[in-house]
């Protein structure tokens, strides 16, 4: 695995557990990772896995029960909720599973929010060029509640894409999206890979998706289950078929 | 962030509603209490009787007593509770005079004849007062009259011929000396000789008017008034001669200010509270955006500026839209007294500034405390942890809470127990506030009172199908949301409760005290201004009658150790012995035997007694109606007081100070074996007073106390404004929290439940909050009013079935419509999504 020094994202047994006691989920049990600077990164696994969890550990949105996270070699497990915003505000996008936009604002505010958030002038053009490039050109103007959950969803990408983040996570941007449209959200972040050298960790079902990363890792049970560099669709298809079929059981990490 | 904000507010308004409707109202309240205040410290009215005499001389309308010793003395005033009148000697003492050419007693007597209600009598030179000069005829001599035109058609009477008319002082025919211009007041002179007597109380007049000589100022001969009567009655001059002339202006002034003050303070805080609770829950409602926001990039610091900017935004146009309701409010609330002559004619409403400010300022502090307080965990938050799908509720509730919520019901429990001590007039407020600790210790531990209601009522729910189980889980599930529509239901039902319950609690054991306490056989009464003296003796005469007691009812101060209360007084004419025929005033120590006439005995009723602290032998500090000090020994307790009056004084003593010296009613015990009939037509037939009428005891009026009338009519209004408030609050709350569920009901109906079934469920939390709401809130109102009750009326709070069905089938039918209505327009959108 990379050195510490040039990862972008680095996991330390990694653990999270949700609630307490009897109740207690362990959602992630102990996960050790580094994501060099400049690659893209797919998570695959069953639902309940915990694949969000991960990628919200990861990002600084939720602090991890146990273990540590390095962002660009900075661990943030201790700084606190205002340091933690402020680094997740300049280095850091995110697209969520769902909900990821303020009804309130229209596409372009809602685009624009980051810049805002953190005090620097809103680049308009930039918005329109990031919004065009989502497929969304002239759609400014309109309110979240007037647009489809596909179109809401690359909304929230070109949110996540305005501040030109070092690390870009996205918890399946394109699950609600049609073949086409999901091509040209991943040929989008494979060029913000390419030519800006950012950061991409995406979680994703759909082994297509997933083969357009540099590496497919495989959650299972809170546990990597495995690996793979330079996907095919057919490979990550058959790898998690026989994940699933284990019903999930954790293994040995096969590279 | 102010973009952020005010892209919420004007985009999204509906989330904004309910905190404006909140702030709406709540700047209503406050703005007319406030309004109210105002007018009660700076209500004056113009001379509208005293307008051409410069200068009047007029008793102190208030009665003093010094509290205190050294540094801290302090002098205590409390309006009296008639007509205050100061000693007519003063007129002579004020003409000797080198500046003043004429000082005038002014006299007025109520005068009743053939045809003639609402006379007024005066003595002759009283007409200097107004500058009225007899049109035709001269000023009246003795067994002479002069009238108003008006009165004398009435009458069937004229200039030469004779009128038969009663004053207290006594019944005469007197021969018609003159008429005034036409179109003055009703009005009968009498002459100057003749009118002390003729009034009812020799040697008192309600002021003095002074005219000044020529060329002497209004200022010197206030001066020089001032100097002739020392400190013993008030120069006035300017406005100040209005609050002579209606000398009820200081009662009315702190009447206003007592409502504004501790009514406005109750309702500014149940203000605060309620739009604090409504902001609390739209910033909760918010939780995912303030999630997503944090999780974009926002700071906590930003959130919590962005939720102020909203309160910032929200509150101050909110409040500005509650003042002219507030002035609306404030108008008619003056006007009502006005009518109900609380408040004399002429006062005003002052809107100043002033309430504005504090309305607008009020709403405006309190939600952004509120927006802050509520944005503070949220802002906190994880971003991730207030994401998730379902928005998990924080099952324990916070230790400052907890602490605050048991400090809020311990204060209340303590503040209970003071009540215990409290008479009249400030038992309402001590009350409010009392109950206000309550609803302080229920809003704090609201989620957890919430819960076990729940649990509780949740359990006959779940017999009733799916949509009742749905109901049952849903309100344990969001305790949290179930309390904030709780606490409005528990508002209404603990305000409107206290304050009509302490009323019924009053009125049941007052008119209960009149059923047991007048045993009279006959009762006559008047239909005019009252029986005159006289009466009762000559009805004693009457064939079949064995007693006949004239009874005069009045109001009075007492002292009870640093303060002066008002009391209803009863005169009773005649022999002491005789009373227990026609009244059974249950005597509790002493004798009534032992009640002189010469004003240095009284008996009293035994909770005036213990709240004076007095016993048989003891003194006792009272200020007759028109100011007249006394310090008689008490010689009986009795228990009925609250019904037939708490101080029991000869009516030779209480007369000249009432404000009028006509008996209010002569009571009768019929001789043994004498038909009641019979001796009722008899009575009828023989008295020969105009306008008498002659009924059985049921026709004992139940207590004509205005205080107590005003009292009653004042806490409904009182109950009617808090509790209407609260029920504005607790729709606004259920509309708020129903409409918050639009993505559950969505996902309700896709699951496969039927409209019917949603609603049914909807319905059945409804149902739930209302019956935990009038479950506590009738709670709050017991313990609240049990002490208060007991120190009020010696019995435990009543409330007629009717009045609490009413409350409870009203409360019921608020939580149901204010839940079906947007439930319904859910149901609509739900079909269309
Ligand atoms: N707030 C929470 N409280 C308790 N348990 C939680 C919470 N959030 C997630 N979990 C549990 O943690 C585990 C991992 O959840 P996570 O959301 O990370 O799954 P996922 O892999 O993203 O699934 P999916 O593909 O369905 O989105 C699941 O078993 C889930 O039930
Ligand atoms: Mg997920």
């Amino acid at each position: 695995m990379a050195t510490t020094g040039t990862s972008a994202v680095e996991l330390r047994s990694l653990t999270r557990t949700y609630g307490r006691g009897e109740a207690a989920v362990h959602a992630l049990r102990g996960i050790d990772l580094a994501l060099p600077r400049g690659s893209f990164t797919a998570v695959m696994g069953p639902s309940g896995s915990g694949k969000s969890t991960f990628l919200q550990c990861a990002a600084g949105l939720d602090r991890p029960t146990g273990g540590e996270v390095l962002l660009g070699g900075e661990p943030i497990t201790h700084l606190n909720e205002n340091k933690l915003t402020k680094l997740r505000r300049s280095r850091v996008g995110f697209v969520f599973q769902s909900f990821n936009l303020l009804p309130s604002l229209t596409v372009q505010q809602n685009v624009l929010l980051p810049l805002r958030l953190a005090g620097a002038s809103p680049d308009r053009r930039r918005a329109q060029a990031l919004l065009a490039d989502v497929g969304l050109d002239g759609h400014g103007r309109r309110r979240p509640g007037q647009l489809s959950g596909g179109q809401q969803q690359r909304v929230a990408i070109a949110r996540a894409l305005i501040t030109r983040p070092e690390v870009i996570f996205a918890d399946e941007p394109t699950g609600a999206l049609d073949t086409g449209t999901a091509r040209d959200i991943l040929d989008l972040l494979r060029r913000a890979v390419d030519t800006m050298s950012a950061t991409v960790v995406m979680v994703t079902h759909d082994p297509v998706a997933a083969s357009r990363a540099d590496r497919v890792l495989f959650l299972a049970d809170g546990l990597l289950a495995g690996e793979l560099h330079t996907p095919t669709p057919t490979a990550v298809a058959d790898r998690m078929v026989t994940l699933t079929a284990r019903g999930g059981t954790s293994l040995g990490a096969a590279a | 962030m102010n973009g952020l904000a005010r892209a919420s507010v004007r985009f999204r308004p509906a989330s904004f509603a309910g905190s404006f409707v909140a702030l709406l109202f709540a700047a209503a309240m406050v703005m007319a209490c406030g309004t109210l205040l105002q007018t009660g410290v700076t209500a004056h009215v113009a001379p509208v009787r005293y307008a051409h005499v410069p200068v009047v001389v007029a008793p102190d309308p208030d009665a003093r007593i010094t509290v205190g010793h050294g540094e801290d003395r302090e002098t205590e005033g409390e309006p009296l509770t008639d007509t205050p009148r100061l000693s007519a000697a003063f007129a002579p003492r004020i003409a000797a005079e080198p500046g003043v050419a004429a000082a005038v007693p002014d006299i007025a007597f109520p005068v009743q004849g053939a045809g003639l209600t609402a006379l007024t009598g005066r003595n002759w030179d009283a007409r200097a007062v107004e500058g009225v000069a007899a049109a035709q005829g001269h000023a009246p001599a003795a067994g002479e009259v002069v009238l108003d035109p008006g009165s004398a058609r009435a009458a069937h009477t004229g200039v030469g011929r004779t009128v038969t008319l009663t004053a207290p002082g006594g019944t005469a025919t007197y021969r018609v000396a003159g008429l005034t211009a036409p179109g003055t007041a009703a009005t009968a002179y009498f002459a100057e000789s003749a009118a002390p007597r003729l009034s009812g109380h020799p040697g008192l007049a309600d002021a003095v008017a002074v005219l000044p000589r020529p060329g002497v100022s209004t200022a010197e001969a206030a001066d020089q008034a001032r100097h002739a009567v020392g400190r013993a009655a008030d120069v006035r001059t300017g406005d100040g001669r209005g609050a002579a002339e209606q000398p009820r202006l200081a009662g009315a002034k702190e009447m206003l200010t007592a409502i504004g003050g501790s009514f406005g303070g109750i309702a500014a805080a149940t203000a605060v509270f309620v739009v604090m609770g409504t902001v609390a829950l739209a910033v909760g409602q918010r939780r995912r955006e303030i999630a997503l926001l944090r999780a974009i990039g926002a700071t906590p610091r930003q959130i919590r500026r962005t939720v102020a900017t909203e309160a910032v935004l929200v509150a101050p146009l909110a409040g500005l839209a509650g003042l002219l309701p507030g002035v609306a409010l404030a108008r008619w609330w003056l006007d009502q007294l006005v009518r109900r002559d609380a408040v004399p004619h002429g006062v005003t409403l002052a809107v100043g500034w002033i309430p504005m400010v504090v309305a607008v300022g009020a709403g405006l502090l309190a939600a952004l405390v509120a927006g802050l307080l509520a944005a503070r965990r949220p802002s906190k938050a994880r971003p991730s942890e207030a994401l998730g799908e379902a928005a998990v509720e924080r099952r324990r509730p916070g230790v400052i809470r907890t602490l605050l919520g048991t400090v809020a019901v311990a204060g209340g429990v303590v503040l209970a127990a003071v009540a215990a001590h409290t008479t009249g007039d400030d038992a309402a407020s001590i009350a409010l506030a009392v109950v206000f600790c309550f609803m302080a210790g229920v809003a704090f531990l609201g989620p957890v009172v919430a819960w076990l209601a729940a649990a509780i009522l949740g359990l006959p729910l779940r017999a009733g199908g799916a949509p009742g189980a749905l109901a049952a889980a849903n309100t344990r599930a969001n305790a949290r949301a179930l309390a904030s529509a709780i606490t409005p239901i528990v508002l209404v039902t603990a305000f409107a409760g206290t304050l009509l319950c302490m009323q019924s609690s009053l009125q049941h054991e007052s008119s209960r005290q009149i059923r047991d306490g007048v045993v009279a056989d006959q009762v006559i009464g008047s239909a005019g201004a009252g029986v005159p003296a006289g009466t009762a003796a000559r009805a004693a005469r009457v064939e079949g009658v064995a007693d006949a007691v004239g009874v005069l009812r009045s109001g009075a101060l007492y002292r009870a150790s640093g303060a002066l209360n008002s009391t209803s007084v009863l005169g009773v004419d005649g022999d002491p012995a005789q009373l227990p025929g026609v009244l059974a005033l249950g005597l509790r120590t002493g004798s009534l035997a032992g009640l002189t006439r010469d004003g240095r005995t009284v008996a009293v009723d035994t909770l005036l007694a213990a709240t004076a602290k007095v016993h048989v032998g003891d003194r006792i500090s009272l200020w007759l109606g028109d100011g007249t000090a006394l310090r008689p020994r008490v010689v009986a307790t009795y228990s009925r007081g609250l019904g037939l009056g708490s101080l029991l004084l000869p009516r030779a003593v209480l007369a000249p100070h009432a404000a009028s010296a006509f008996d209010t009613e002569v009571l009768v015990h019929d001789g043994p074996g004498a038909d009641a009939g019979a001796v009722r037509r008899a009575l009828a037939d023989r008295l020969g007073v105009p306008g008498l009428r002659v009924t059985d005891r049921a026709g004992y009026r139940a207590q004509a106390d205005r205080d107590l009338e005003l009292n009653a009519w004042a806490n409904r209004v009182m109950a009617a404004v808090l509790g209407g408030f609260a029920a504005v609050a607790a729709a606004n709350t259920l509309v708020m929290t129903v409409l918050d569920r639009r993505r559950e009901v969505a996902l309700l109906r896709l699951a496969g439940t039927t409209r019917l079934q949603v609603l049914r469920m909807l319905r059945g939390e409804a149902v739930l909050v209302a019956v935990a709401g009038l479950a506590i809130g009738s709670a709050i109102a017991w313990i609240t009013l049990v002490p208060i009750a007991r120190g009020l009326t010696g019995a435990a709070p009543y409330l007629a079935p009717r009045t609490a069905a009413v409350l409870a089938c009203a409360t019921l039918l608020l939580t149901l419509t204010a839940t079906t209505l947007p439930a319904r327009a859910l149901l609509r959108d739900a079909r269309g999504a």
